[in-house]
């Protein structure tokens, strides 16, 4: 089992390289450069540009380029924001706390979704409900997470404003008490939250009922329901328990899913998370932030692989010897 | 006790039940601001209190003004914490901008013109309680200059050689020659605290700005209270301000509001009091509401359409002329802004400054005049397709235009449209904006419509010097003539003396139409009438931020 981790890790640490090297390179072939040091002001001399772009090392060949940025990664030191002045590590763990407060809500309302529709569309092949179920799910799953934001402020801002449209708090948030923080931040969570999640929960709602309708088929459950088990114990004790270690996989594979899905998500809400800093960064060509940011997500999606990685192979030891 | 699994639709029905929770806990709707409501007051009496919240589309970058990427909001929160020394006030619509006492209270002239002497306010202290001297102009003027610090507007400190200390209270600015500029120039950028900041060295700036905000000491008449990356700056009251009478304000929250719906419907809903420049698309729905009062005033933009004249096409400038008269302005600038908010633009210096030369008007729409002088210049359509062509190829260019700007990109089509007619044949494309200046600088296109600013130096050699293809004279534009009346009309000691030669110079742009000037518009900034004296101006949206105050009696 260790030298199946040991692999796995390895991998991993190979693809995060593959990734970063990838994006670098990509990044600085793109058209435009980064724009806080073309700073849009005619005025603003030709020498003074270049000044800037040698502080920045931008005046050295790409490979050289290349070189520096990977030495310096290898130290722990992953250079300075172009936007901001500050050290990019500070950048990113100031925006870190809330993609991590927000993937967590939008990973709970897409499994607490995923679990109840999907078991609820499983229990009843074929009905009406498993009908409206199905046919929901798949527009969920195919709507652009953008447009189901635009569409939830619309709706729970505008013509039904009981929500705020963005933001992570109100004004005034430091003069509330701790109560009123904690409800405060639960309202500018929700839309968020739900947009993230439940365009996620459409996949899992069909997993889920997929798995279970399979199970459901099997022969013990046949002989449980036989025994005279009530349908909702062979359905949720039964029946999910052994839907679950695939079930998990799919969690893992959803985390990824869902920190790709706050670019969008934090854009549309003024959510002050890694996503929106990563799409500023994009724009205005903040090289060593877009490479942080990159490089943090591609850690959290291999993290979440190689847990998927483990839990399935110590589920099934096919996996690890093979 | 038995587990009972939820159904989907009481499931639903739950989820929705806390969404109610959610909205009844504060009342519904957009959360309300200004948690500290300002005493009572009589309407018309300024008094002391409040909270007034800002919604901008992006938020500072920094607080140390020589190293922070500069956007409209970091300059506006860094100008109410780091004043200059002397505030260039708004009236340059009928002479050359005038400039009142800020940090200085007066300054003098050297007989030759070639000193500066500033006068600083006996009673001006840093935030610290530390007075502001001399050495702190000083030292201002040697971060600005160093080349490690590379403030992007070091420029404007080229023709200063030195800055004496001539008492703690008197600081003389000495000049290598005289110029228009010369005040401007050295009242360029908030004087920073010697004693607090001079303990990194100037090398280390560029790594450490949030030294800057932990180490944050201030002259004006906000501090900085807290600074959320993202998400907002509050501002408070410096109570160590050199006027004792301001601000009104206790606080100022500037929120960072990305999207521009969101801004408006926290506009209207109370949750932002000020917005600094709100779309013409929302003027009617903001008009609408008696709560909200929109304030117009003349930008110093104008948007041309770019001609490439490394082109040969464009090489030509009665063949920009035609293009220029092929194109409907006036038609473009109604159908594109509401209520007159835009004019079609003449001239790089607009219609709002004094030096505009007043007798110039723009070229009228004349597509048959058009049609006849790229006749003449060879251009016809020998092959019945509709579109002109000379030695085999057809009159035909891309025309660029950056993505996130409606008005652009509705204009191009427009011109499209119009030049159609003329028998040209225009596709446009619109590219994200860093792209796009990045093609601009490189000279790397065909035409693209631009906008650019002028302020009140009125240097326009930077948009169309010889030497500026990669500054502003992105179509490479090269007059010689043209060259030596911008140096002439900026080597007068005086900007008023060089009219005559400003004249000249929209003249013979006018004459040559390297672009093609568009239109000039109005920005527009909103802000609700509870809050009181809101004077934003083409210089700065919190033009007067210590003078607003709020009015508890609305």
């Amino acid at each position: 089992m260790i030298r199946f981790i040991l692999r796995r890790i390895a991998a991993s640490l190979l693809l995060l390289y593959l990734v970063l090297t990838t994006t670098f390179f990509l990044l600085h072939l793109a058209p435009g450069s980064p724009a806080g040091l073309l700073v849009e002001d005619s005025r603003i001399p030709t020498e003074q540009r270049e000044q800037l772009r040698r502080i920045y090392g931008l005046d050295r060949p790409l490979p050289v380029q290349y070189a520096r940025w990977l030495a310096a990664v290898a130290r722990g030191n992953l250079g300075t924001s172009f936007s901001y002045q500050r050290p990019v590590t500070a950048v990113v763990l100031d925006a870190l706390p809330a993609t991590l407060l927000l993937a967590a809500a939008a990973l709970v309302v897409e499994q607490a979704v995923g679990l109840i529709f999907g078991i609820a569309a499983a229990r009843r092949p074929g009905s009406a409900t498993d009908h409206l179920i199905r046919i929901v799910s798949l527009l969920l799953y195919s709507q652009p997470s953008f447009w189901l934001g635009l569409m939830a402020i619309l709706l729970f801002s505008l013509v039904w404003p009981v929500l705020p449209a963005g933001q992570m708090r109100s004004t005034g948030f430091e003069d509330l008490g701790p109560a009123a923080r904690l409800l405060d931040l639960l309202r500018h969570l929700a839309l968020p939250a739900l947009v993230l999640g439940l365009a996620q929960a459409g996949a899992v709602v069909r997993f889920v009922r997929g798995s279970l309708l399979e199970i459901l088929g099997q022969e013990y459950i046949r002989a449980a329901r036989a025994k005279g088990i009530s349908e909702r114990r062979v359905v949720w004790i039964h029946a999910l328990r052994n839907a679950l270690p695939p079930l998990i996989q799919v969690l893992a594979l959803s985390a990824s899913l869902v920190l790709s899905g706050t670019l969008v998500t934090e854009v549309v809400f003024a959510w002050p998370g890694l996503g929106r800093l990563t799409f500023e960064a994009i724009l205005s060509r903040d090289y060593p932030l877009v490479l942080a940011t990159t490089g943090f997500a591609a850690v959290v999606v291999l993290l979440a692989n190689l847990a998927a990685d483990v839990l399935h192979a110590l589920s099934d030891p096919r996996v690890r010897d093979a | 006790m038995r587990f009972r699994p939820a159904r989907p639709f009481h499931a639903a029905l739950l989820v929705l039940a806390i969404l109610s929770v959610l909205a009844g806990c504060n009342g519904g709707g957009e959360e309300k601001g200004n948690p500290t409501p300002a005493p009572a007051a009589a309407t018309g009496e300024p008094q002391r209190g409040g909270t007034v919240v800002i919604g901008w589309s992006a938020g500072p970058t920094g607080i140390n003004e020589v190293i922070s990427h500069s956007t409209l909001v970091t300059t506006e929160v860094i100008r109410n914490t780091f004043p200059q020394l002397l505030e260039e006030m708004p009236d340059f619509e009928e002479h050359p901008p005038t400039f009142g006492p800020l940090l200085a209270r007066s300054y003098e002239w050297s007989p030759d013109r070639k000193a500066l002497t500033v006068h600083l306010r006996e009673n001006a202290v840093w935030s610290d309680g530390v007075p502001i001297t001399a050495d702190d102009v000083r030292f201002t003027w040697q971060a600005q200059k160093h080349p490690d610090v590379a403030w992007t507007e070091s420029y404007m400190k080229e023709h200063i050689t030195d800055v004496e200390v001539v008492s703690p209270k008197t600081a003389r600015f000495h000049f290598s020659h005289i110029y228009a500029k010369q005040l401007q120039d050295a009242n360029e950028g908030g004087i920073l605290p010697k004693h607090a900041w001079e303990k990194i060295p100037f090398s280390k700036w560029r790594e450490n700005a949030d030294w800057f905000v932990e180490n944050l000491v201030v002259s004006g008449p906000f501090t900085v209270a807290s600074w959320e990356p993202q998400q907002e700056v509050v501002l408070v009251r410096n109570p160590r301000f050199w006027d004792k009478s301001r601000p009104y304000l206790d606080k100022v929250v500037v929120r960072n509001i990305p999207d521009a719906a969101s801004l408006i419907t926290q506009l209207l809903s109370g949750a932002v009091d000020f917005a600094p420049q709100v779309q013409p698309a929302d003027i009617e729905r903001l008009q609408a509401d008696d709560q909200v009062r929109v304030i117009p005033f003349w930008h110093r933009l104008y948007v041309f359409v770019c001609w490439n004249l490394r082109d040969p096409m464009f090489a030509d400038a009665e063949v920009r002329r035609a293009l220029t008269l092929g194109i409907d302005r006036q038609t473009i600038v109604d159908t594109l802004f509401p209520q007159g908010m835009a004019r079609v633009a003449v001239s790089p210096i607009v219609q709002s400054v004094w030096a505009f030369d007043r007798s110039l008007g723009p070229l009228p729409y004349n597509p048959q005049e058009s049609r006849r002088i790229l006749e003449s210049k060879g251009w016809r359509d020998t092959d019945g397709d509709g579109v002109l062509d000379k030695g085999g190829k057809p009159f035909s260019f891309v025309l660029l235009s950056n993505a996130g700007n409606q008005q652009r990109n509705d204009a191009v089509v427009m011109i499209q449209q119009q030049l159609k007619q003329v028998g040209i044949r225009v596709e446009p494309r619109i590219v994200e904006f860093n792209s796009l200046v990045t093609d601009a600088q490189d000279g790397r296109f065909e035409a693209m419509v631009f906008g650019l600013g002028m302020d009140t130096s009125l240097d326009v050699s930077a948009n169309f010097g010889s030497n500026s293809e990669r500054e502003g004279n992105f179509g490479a534009y090269k007059n010689p003539e043209l060259d030596r009346l911008m140096a002439e009309a900026m080597a007068k000691p005086e900007i008023r003396q060089a009219k005559p030669l400003l004249d000249r110079i929209q003249q013979t742009i006018h004459r040559d139409q390297p672009i093609t000037f568009l239109w000039e518009s109005q920005r527009l900034s909103a802000v609700n009438r509870r809050v009181r004296d809101v004077r934003p101006n083409v210089l700065f949206s919190l033009y007067n931020l210590e003078d607003w105050w709020v009015d508890a009696a609305r």
